[in-house]
């Protein structure tokens, strides 16, 4: 059987969209290979389960559907009235509980992988000092920020290369 | 003679307030549908369904008449489902939920025997199209969204092309794929 299976045009041939020397050639085609041919057929099959057998939603309460729109639609307004939960936050407070959110999230990560460090505050004070991190203070800053282990233990590296 | 929703889109983009609630009229049911169906919430559902009018009130003025106005709405309205499902996704990852797409379907269908491979041997009927929706819900959310706008809404690839904004090859690639595992999902894979 000559030519490659047109897997991806069954679909379309069956609907009726191809035309004229597409047409034809998925048409021989299937009439010459009957994998092919199955395939037409499990096509066939699962669309018309899908559409004898198309699950139905909850029944849409339409009484307020459109007030509802209109209410979002004044919510977007500038200046318009706002239901307090939709209200956005300013962004300081947005920024900083997500920091705080992906702080807590990466500490719980880091716990649970088990890879908290074991180093008490000595071995950290001296770790510090050895890396020079100290003189580094917006590496300082963001420390609070580093809580994940897998950074603080790449600083080795990151210091080589810096050449401190 | 009713007026077509092409201009009452336009009538939206002049303010005209009455000509949306046409436009709510007559899609309402369809939108929500069609977003439960890719969603498979009913509250996200209406939720989306409704946010997609807000869309089209804020921006009927860049309907500029080329597509359907149900193309272009049906386009709003996947796009919203697909960007909450992405971003329901990033979020089940970050917090450690459940790997991929789920919905309560997935538990219906792990309670269901599994099909019988053996010559002569099929599911019932019913069993079946339980199976085959259920295994809609864990297609991706491309897929579903091609394959809800095939059978439900009967749309011919090149519009499906145009609300999801890829080529019709793209298309027939999501469908061929999408049957696949349906096949499978039924036993005639």
């Amino acid at each position: 059987m000559a030519g490659a299976h047109p897997e991806n045009e069954i679909v379309p041939y069956l609907k009726g969209e191809l035309t004229g020397a597409d047409r034809e050639r998925v048409g021989h085609h299937l009439e010459a290979c009957p994998d092919c041919r199955q395939t037409a057929e499990t096509v066939r099959e699962v669309f018309d389960l899908l559409s004898r057998a198309m699950p139905v939603p909850p029944p849409l309460h339409r009484a307020r559907y459109l007030a509802e729109v209109r209410e979002r639609i004044e919510g977007r307004r500038p200046g318009g009235f706002v239901t307090w939960w939709r209200r956005p936050l300013p962004i300081g407070v947005s920024a900083a509980l997500a920091t705080a959110v992906l702080v807590l999230i990466l500490q719980t990560g880091v716990r649970e992988r088990g890879v908290v460090s074991d180093l008490g505050p000595y071995e950290e004070v001296v770790l510090g000092q050895r890396l020079q991190i100290s003189e580094d203070s917006a590496l300082l800053e963001r420390l609070d920020l580093l809580e994940d282990l897998d950074v603080i233990r790449n600083l080795d590296g990151l210091a080589a290369t810096r050449g401190s | 003679m009713e007026i077509s929703d092409e201009a009452l889109c336009e009538r939206v983009a002049r303010r005209d307030d009455e000509a949306l609630a046409t436009l709510v009229a007559r899609y309402q049911e369809r939108a929500y549908r069609l977003a439960w169906s890719i969603l498979r919430d009913a509250e996200e559902a209406r939720d989306l369904s409704q946010d997609a009018f807000v869309r089209v009130w804020e921006a009927a003025g860049s309907f500029r008449g080329q597509a359907k106005f149900s193309t272009w709405f049906y386009r709003i309205l996947v796009n919203l489902c697909l960007d909450h499902r992405r971003r329901q996704r990033w979020w089940r990852r970050l917090v450690g939920g459940s790997g991929p797409d789920s919905d309560s379907s997935e538990a219906l269908v792990e309670k269901l025997p599994a099909p019988d491979p053996g010559p002569g041997a099929e599911l019932g009927k019913d069993e079946m199209m339980q199976r085959v929706w259920a295994a809609v819900g864990r297609l991706s959310p491309q897929q579903r969204a091609a394959v809800v706008l095939h059978v439900q809404e009967e749309l011919p690839t090149r519009e499906i092309a145009a609300v999801l904004r890829c080529s019709e090859a793209t298309v027939r690639v999501h469908l061929h794929r999408a049957v696949a595992a349906l096949r499978q999902s039924v036993g005639r894979g």
